[in-house]
């Protein structure tokens, strides 16, 4: 019996470093590391701040500033966003529940305290722009890699860092990019630069990490930039004071907290 | 002198709440100015507005006073209080109490559900409606079942729609014939526990769908006009009419949904309404010329985001008087549609509105086109007009009043 049993702990041994190697060698899909990039880990929950500075062709900047709760409950992801700055938004918050399963929009929700009113809102525009940024609902994250065709264009490094070149055009016509070539760093799965083209192909918008760190144990990105080239606006996106995996609780995903609000 | 010392007095308060700490304190200046489109250009209104927020946040508690100051030409100033409430927190329970502003239904510029606190339409339906809901002195309840919640709300003492002047432009147009004499005596309600409101509403937020259903015991915000002709002494013949509006009970069940269609969110909205009193078409000299009926009101509207990243709005409303008679004034069904279409530019810098209520009935309509640019972060430049179309109904009996306007805002 026991010469069974490590004959059998032999052979689970050999498979699993057998599987290891074989995965180590065997060369990744464009939609593989797209969709490593989609599911980096970046924890069960997070409260961070986020500020967003937007700067016209002359220079001239906005500000705006929100805070922001997110947890993963398994089948459904949930976010709530509290606007802060500038002050006629304030206390106006957004709430999205993102789902796992295929083909099912999210659910999102705006709370104006102008109209003391919570309202279902359509998250079929994906494409619109988040509160006059130059980032689109998608462009924040919202598009699942299963929504583009991906192909490794070539290996190279880009800011010290070993990088995937990824080509990705949307399966959807009429989509709004004709094509977005990502450059992911290999170790990290995180898209370091982004380029956007528009529908007739001209390159419309780059996107640049500036800044990403490891916080409690996963890759954070912690400062973006979103130059568009067509109208020479830009769009800094900086995320300060996060807090991973500290236990959000499950009712902070509410309408009572969006009519509440935090101040 | 004693008008000045007492805004004195309410400034340094004010002042000090400011200095209080984490105290929050937010608001904004507005400059207001309306220019008739008639003959002489008349001003429909010059108004600066000084609308302050005090808030404080704690675990269990919180506050919010929301005074503002109206300033008219000649220092004619109003100070008035549009919230002034304290919250507790429990685990599954907030409770608010007192002047708040409680708002229901899901419907867009139309009050079906929408009846707790009462309407200020000295400007019609002008205003933003922040303006036009004011607050009101209630106790109300919030118990929460993850994404339901069941609220009670208890207003101790009843407070009407306030009306605009007899001498406003806004005044409603009497379709009757002779001298108009007012009787005010009747229209007070006594503040009593007997004469109080009480409203529920049980509220779900689902990924498939948000309802709510509710039930008011209330008093019809608008009074019935009681109507008695006056009758010459020598002819006989109708001379003229004394008014005298009251406040009636009403009970209200009603409930209201919203939920996605792929890119629409479809939305709805229904009450019956029982025991409203309409006048009658043909006056008797020995009643009141009311008639006790129920009424049904309802709504269904559309939300889409088309090309060009253009939003549209549209909302059917129906008014319905059951078990109908012909001596009744009104219409046994009143039909009404609202429109609306927005568009953003310039990295929502500048926002292009166009919202429009239209009267089936009687063919009148209110137009709104608007246009606002964000000069800078919280400072915004409005412009707008008013325009009223038809010679009767809600809006045509408006339409020597059409106007532009402008607004500048600077929110703090």
């Amino acid at each position: 019996m026991k010469r069974t049993l490590n004959f059998l702990s032999v052979l689970f041994i050999s498979i699993i470093i057998s599987t290891t190697l074989f995965a180590q060698n065997k060369k990744l899909t464009g939609m593989e590391v797209m969709q490593k990039v989609y599911n980096r880990p970046t924890g069960k929950d997070m409260v961070s701040n986020l500020t967003m500075v937007l700067i016209n062709s002359s220079g001239n900047e906005r500000v705006r500033e929100i805070k922001q709760y997110y947890k993963d409950f398994g089948k459904v992801e949930k976010k709530i966003m509290f606007f802060i700055k500038p002050a006629d938004v304030r206390n106006t918050s957004f709430m999205n529940w993102s789902y796992d399963e295929p083909n099912k929009d999210d659910d999102q929700w705006i709370y104006l305290p102008a109209l003391k009113k919570v309202k279902r809102i359509s998250s079929d525009s994906k494409g619109d722009y988040f509160m006059g940024s130059d980032f689109t609902y998608d462009d924040l994250g919202d598009r699942k890699p299963e929504e583009d065709t991906h192909k490794i264009l070539r290996e190279e490094k880009f800011n010290g860092e070993d990088c995937y070149v990824i080509e990705s055009i949307p399966k959807e016509e009429d989509y709004m990019y004709s094509k977005t070539i990502t450059w992911v760093i290999k170790d990290k799965w995180i898209g370091l630069k982004k380029e956007f083209y528009d529908e007739d192909g001209e390159l419309l918008k780059i996107l640049n990490i500036k800044k990403y760190d490891k916080i409690s144990g996963y890759w954070i990105i912690l400062e973006t930039q979103m130059h568009n080239v067509q109208t020479d606006h830009t769009t800094k996106m900086i995320m300060s004071n996060v807090v991973i995996d500290k236990g959000v609780k499950n009712n902070m995903f509410t309408e009572r907290m969006m009519r509440r609000g935090i101040k | 002198m004693k008008r000045l010392i007492f805004l004195s007095g309410i400034l340094i308060i004010l002042l000090s709440l400011i200095k209080a700490d984490n105290i929050s304190t937010t608001g904004y200046v507005r400059s207001y100015m309306g220019l008739l489109l008639n003959d002489n250009n008349d001003y429909s209104i010059i108004q600066n507005t000084l609308n302050l927020n005090f808030e404080q946040i704690k675990d269990k508690v919180a506050l919010k006073a929301n005074p503002y100051i109206y300033q008219y030409p000649h220092n004619n100033l109003k100070l008035r209080l549009r919230e002034l409430y304290m919250d507790l927190y429990f685990n599954s329970i907030d409770l608010r109490i007192g002047k708040q502003q409680i708002i229901w239904g899901k419907a867009d510029g139309v009050f079906i559900t929408d009846i707790v606190s009462p309407k200020d339409l000295t400007e019609f339906l002008l205003p933003d409606f922040e303006e036009i809901r004011m607050g009101i002195t209630s106790v109300k309840a919030d118990y929460y079942i993850g994404n339901n919640t069941l609220e009670l709300v208890w207003i101790p003492a009843f407070q009407g729609t306030v009306m605009p002047d007899s001498n406003s432009i806004w005044f409603p147009k009497m379709d009757l014939a002779g001298n108009i004499i007012y009787d005010f005596s009747d229209m007070k309600v006594n503040e009593s526990f007997k004469n109080s409101e009480f409203f529920t509403k049980f509220s779900a937020l689902t990924s498939a769908i948000d309802f709510e259903l509710m039930f008011a015991y209330a008093y019809d915000d608008d009074p019935t006009i009681h109507i008695h002709p006056i009758l010459n002494s020598q002819t006989h013949k109708l001379s003229g009419v004394l008014l005298k509006p009251k406040y009636n009970r009403l009970h209200v069940y009603g409930g209201s949904f919203s939920t996605t269609l792929g890119p629409m969110v479809l939305r709805g909205e229904g009450a019956l309404y029982t025991g409203k009193y309409f006048n009658l078409s043909e006056l008797s000299p020995s009643t009141d010329n009311i008639i006790k009926k129920d009424y049904l009101h309802y709504l269904l509207g559309i939300d889409y985001t088309t090309f060009y990243n253009i939003k549209l709005s549209a909302q059917f409303i129906q008014q319905y008087i059951l078990d109908y008679e012909d001596i009744i004034k009104n219409d046994e069904f009143e039909n009404m549609g609202t429109f609306l279409a927005t568009k953003d530019f310039l990295n929502e810098t500048l926002f292009t509105e166009l919202f429009i209520y239209y009267g089936f009935n009687n063919n009148d309509a209110l137009i709104r086109p608007k246009v606002t640019y964000d000069f800078a972060d919280g400072f915004e430049i409005l412009i707008g007009a008013n325009i009223f179309t038809g010679t009767k109904g809600r809006f045509g009996q408006f339409n020597n009043n059409d106007m532009v306007y402008s607004k500048i805002k600077y929110s703090f």
